[in-house]
């Protein structure tokens, strides 16, 4: 044994002798950002799309001389949707890598356990996708860790948008949930609930099922929950699983009993694109509804029109939201340095406190309260339009963020 | 092979004692972190090896006891922001689940005891992902400080510099190996060996198997949860995947990697796994295939592991060469 | 009332991809005394090639099963004639690790060949559409599913009891040195077996393509719900896989109907009772 472990010094003494970590000093010559996502599995689109909206906005930047001469670099990491992962991917990057910018993160749970190690990495990041409120109303605002700033919509779009669309319609009395088991499915069904409840006090919610990630079968759940005989569906699960929840609601005659179908992010284009044929064929007779954190059909402006159309040429695919947050992240950084002119996080974290940009997706708003950026995005009907390759949201319905998203002191849910 | 000692190896033992005392100040951060995890997972495996290497029982469940020492600890921190309160409280739920379960798990061997615990460990991964009001389900624990150590009155070190926390880790991880090594070489350790050996023998010598099984189960158990135990301050979260049977997979590579029959093959197994892993993610993000090429390899022609090719050719090559005269 | 019953429909139609794969890993285990943990890594094949055939490239949906058993059977047969043969003499941990180190490479050969997106390929036309049972729309397909399962399980009694080759695998289950001594070809037996087992996954992993996703990491989700349903039958017993498939399936389609939070918990408390109060499986001898 003792020889073993001497072998084992002589290693470590070969493999170890490492230099320490790089500091981020006055603009290096290449600055590194670090971003992670999910990159297998069935949720597995996101992460690529970060990668493809990333890479595009720095090769545009590089291609443009870079931020103030220095050129900039990615490394993209597997989050696997799991925090310990994505807490040593950050660990790694920074440390070890050398990563000056942070940015991506899918999941809501994800992020709840990435932001407080923020501090202790002494780095910025901009999270990208993971959509639970407690991100900037608890860590941000309660907690202050200023690191953190999110550029793609809160669980204010999947859950208050709904429930002012639906509160407009009579009919839909009953509703049902069927959730993803985990942060974000927990809290937009009781954001929703509770929304709805104040503006239609008649409304009953008659069904819940629960489905973990890795769920391929929802039909016990999605007979539970058709047993109560609901008019509404609300339903969070995204990515593949988002696409087999629906084709199996079909299969179950769902779209025959129900009058509508809140499909959170049913907006994004890998759940679009796993669709098109039932859309096509109106299978979902016109009753799901969806929004996204970003759809390319809206803002009809032109910076969104070529901003799809560079994307579209490089990568041959629409850009999911993902994809539209991680390209406006990279240009938040850009902005943030050039007025900064240096990498020190105290001061970019300034700089991008009530930072007003212009994205393909809007302008969006940084409130220096909570970090989280302010902008639109419509919610609409999934429908087959002979322009798009692909099903897109029509019948769009517009809702100023002013008017829904949560303001401080945020007030706790019911 | 346990136990042997010579000159030469004692002198390097105590080097890279030094070593890893001096890591802090040759090496970077990442580095500190990834010793750690390497620490972590050598006691998590010796405490396995324990049960495979020494008593004959394969268990698929260890992620359970590392689980309760994981969320026992994250627990008590989040109630008492100290860090020896947190460690020991996981230590101890740990081992008192372990010697429930273990009651129940010893009546049955081979196959079945892998079942069982397989089991087991499934079970505690569904509470600690569906009981949101306890555990905090899917999203687990977030926000565990890495609390001082203190003894109220006495002392207390602030622990959340990465260097500090990393010589707690050092510290606590090296008398847990050390001790285990003692109970191993002990007598008890010798009717372990003799049950795994043969049964029905130690049986009419009048020992009770199931006692010394449950023992081992427990001290497995107790392993298993100061591990978990000494995560949660460094990472600042505890989630279910600590729990799943996957995780139960890492003390069973790490010990075939680095040998099932010798104390130190779990370490030796605990390092080049996160070796293997870090090396090969740099280079392919296909870091799977080539660690289960390794271990079907390693299965296939060399089931005693690294140390077993380290002891049966290095180790007489370095004898001949550097034997002092007449010992050939 | 017919809730429940609706609800227990569902749940057998879950069973059934659940006796596929059980059956399988049952078989492979009696004859060859191998507890295959990469088992649902094959099941996870078979969904991959099945998609490949009838979404990738349009061959015919039946044809497309076919080939996919074809395939998961030959990568069955590299695996036991180069690997699991040379295993057979050792303990049951070098097998468990042997057969994990199987999943490892499988999952990331799936996402070296098939990238690491998920796929969905489309579902037959004569099979969308639902019958009402209990007053409410059931899926046609899942009717499929449960007639498949069913068919699947005479299938293999009729061979097991009736044919040449069965007896010779249950005379090898119950002593495989007499069977050895009587002259029967073990290794080719042992080859054979192995690959019909992963036929039988195969075919779980590509009945289920249509309706459920295919991505990597499938297979670790699916091998301990076929640990469960063997363990509960009782391990090496044909009749027990297909009768705890049920009760995993109903019970998990209940548990989601009735006690939401607890499903996942239930099934491994009943597992774990069986093996305390009776390891030989609820059916076991």
């Amino acid at each position: 044994m003792k020889k073993l472990i001497a072998l084992l010094g002589v290693c470590l003494l070969v493999i170890f002798a490492i230099a320490p970590s790089a500091i981020p000093g006055p603009l290096p010559k290449v600055i590194k950002i670090g971003g992670q996502g999910v990159t297998s599995g069935a949720h597995a689109d996101y992460g690529r799309q970060m990668i493809m909206g990333s890479t595009l906005a720095i090769d545009e930047i590089n291609a443009a001389g870079g931020i103030l001469g220095s050129k900039l670099e990615l490394k993209f990491m597997d989050s696997e949707l799991k925090g310990a992962v994505a807490v040593k991917n950050a660990r790694y990057m920074v440390q070890d890598w050398g990563a000056h910018l942070l940015f991506g993160v899918d999941s809501s749970g994800v992020c709840m356990a990435l932001g407080p190690v923020l501090p202790e990495l002494d780095r910025i990041h901009i999270f990208c996708h993971a959509s639970t409120e407690k991100l900037t109303e608890q860590l941000v605002y309660e907690k202050g860790i200023k690191h953190i700033f999110r550029i793609s919509v809160p669980t204010y779009q999947d859950s208050i948008v709904p429930a002012l669309v639906f509160k407009d319609f009579p009919e839909i009395k009953k509703w049902a949930g069927v959730n993803c088991d985990y942060e974000y499915g927990r809290t937009c069904w009781t954001l929703f609930k509770s929304t709805l409840k104040k503006y239609r006090p008649d409304v009953e919610f008659v069904a819940e099922a629960w489905a973990p990630f890795w769920t391929t079968d929802f039909s016990p759940h999605l007979s539970a929950v058709m047993a109560k005989k609901p008019d509404g569906i609300f339903s969070t699960p995204w990515a593949g699983e988002g696409v087999m929840l629906l084709r199996q609601a079909l299969l179950l005659g769902v779209f025959d009993q129900v009058q509508a179908w809140w499909q959170a992010m049913g907006g994004s284009v890998d759940l679009l694109e796993g669709l098109a044929r039932e859309v096509a064929k109106d299978k979902f007779k016109g009753k799901l509804w969806a929004t996204a954190r970003y759809i390319h059909n809206w803002p009809d402006t032109p910076e969104n029109k070529a901003f799809v159309e560079r994307y579209l040429k490089r990568w041959a695919r629409y850009p999911n939201y993902s994809a539209e947050t991680s390209y406006s992240a990279i240009y938040v950084f850009k902005k943030a340095i050039e007025k900064t002119k240096s990498l020190e996080t105290a001061k970019l974290i300034k700089a991008i406190e009530g930072m007003r940009i212009k994205c393909p997706g809007g302008e969006r708003y940084f409130r220096p309260e909570d970090h989280q950026a302010v902008y639109n995005v419509p919610a609409g009907k999934v429908i087959h339009d002979p322009a798009y390759p692909l099903p897109i949201l029509g019948d769009l319905k517009v809702i100023p963020a002013e008017d829904y998203y949560r303001k401080p002191p945020f007030p706790p849910i019911e | 092979m346990i136990g042997r000692n010579g000159k030469i190896p004692i002198l390097l033992l105590v080097a890279l004692i030094v070593f890893l005392f001096l890591l802090p100040y040759v090496a970077g951060k990442y580095v500190m972190y990834m010793t750690m995890h390497i620490l972590v997972l050598s006691v998590f495996a010796l405490g396995f090896n324990v049960l495979l290497g020494y008593t004959g029982l394969l268990s698929f469940g260890q992620a359970g006891f590392y689980a309760c020492g994981a969320y026992g600890c994250a627990k008590m921190l989040l109630v008492i922001p100290s860090l020896l309160p947190g460690v020991i409280c996981g230590v101890l739920f740990a081992g008192i689940i372990a010697l429930i379960l273990g009651f129940l798990c010893i009546r049955h061997t081979r196959i079945y005891f892998a079942m069982l615990t397989l089991c087991f460990g499934m079970m505690i991964y569904s509470l600690a992902w569906k009981w949101r009001t306890m555990t905090g389900g899917d999203d687990g624990l977030v926000g565990i400080p890495r609390a001082p150590l203190e003894i109220p009155g006495i002392f207390s070190i602030n622990m959340s510099s990465l260097g500090n926390y990393y010589y707690f880790v050092l510290i606590v991880c090296l008398l847990a190996i050390m001790l285990l090594y003692r109970i191993v070489n002990s007598p008890f350790g010798l009717t372990l060996q003799g049950i795994r050996d043969s049964e029905s023998r130690i049986a009419f010598a009048g020992i009770s198997v199931k006692n010394y099984r449950l023992i081992a189960f427990t001290i497995a158990g107790l392993y298993a949860g100061l591990a978990g135990a000494l995560l949660p301050p460094l990472e600042n979260t505890v989630t279910p995947p600590v729990a799943h049977w996957t995780h139960s997979a890492e003390p069973v590579l790490a010990t075939l990697l680095g040998g099932i029959h010798t104390f130190a093959g779990p370490i030796a197994g605990a390092f080049l796994f996160y070796v293997i892993k870090d090396i090969i993610v740099r280079f392919t993000e296909y870091w799977l295939i080539c660690l289960g090429a390794i271990v079907v390899a390693l299965v296939m022609g060399l089931p005693g592991g690294v140390v077993s090719i380290f002891e049966k050719r290095l180790v007489p090559w370095i004898r001949l060469r550097f034997a002092q005269g007449g010992r050939r | 009332m017919e809730n429940l019953a609706f609800q227990g429909l569902v749940g057998l139609s879950l069973a059934m991809y659940l006796w596929l794969i059980a059956a399988g890993l049952t078989i492979v285990f009696g004859v060859l005394g191998i507890l295959n943990f990469a088992h649902g890594s094959l099941f996870m094949l078979g969904g991959y090639f099945a998609f490949t055939f009838y979404g990738l490239l349009g061959i015919n949906f039946w044809l497309s099963i076919l080939l996919s058993l074809v395939g998961v059977a030959f990568i069955g047969l590299l695996m036991e004639r180069f690997f699991l043969r040379h295993i057979y003499h050792l303990d049951v941990p070098y097998q468990l690790l042997l057969t994990f180190g199987f999943i490892l490479i499988f999952d990331d050969a799936v996402k070296m060949t098939w990238g690491g997106v998920f796929m969905i390929p489309p579902m037959p036309d004569f099979f969308t559409g639902a019958v009402l049972l209990f007053g409410r729309p059931f899926p046609i397909y899942n009717l499929f599913i449960i007639g498949a399962g069913i068919g699947v399980a005479i299938g293999l009694w009729l061979i097991l009891e009736r044919t040449w080759w069965g007896r010779i695998m249950r005379a090898s289950a119950s002593d495989r040195e007499m069977a050895g001594a009587i002259g029967v070809n073990i290794p080719m037996l042992f080859t054979t077996v192995f690959m019909f087992g992963a036929a039988l996954a195969a075919l779980g992993g590509a009945l289920s393509t249509p309706v459920r996703v295919v991505a990597p990491g499938i297979g670790t989700a699916v091998i301990i719900q076929a640990f469960v349903v063997t363990v509960i039958g009782g391990l090496g017993n044909l009749k027990g896989a297909f009768f705890g498939a049920v009760i995993v399936g109903v019970l998990t389609a209940y548990g989601i109907l009735l006690f939401p939070i607890f499903e996942l918990f239930i099934i491994f408390v009943v597992m774990a009772v069986v093996l305390l109060l009776k390891p030989e499986g609820l059916f076991g001898e």
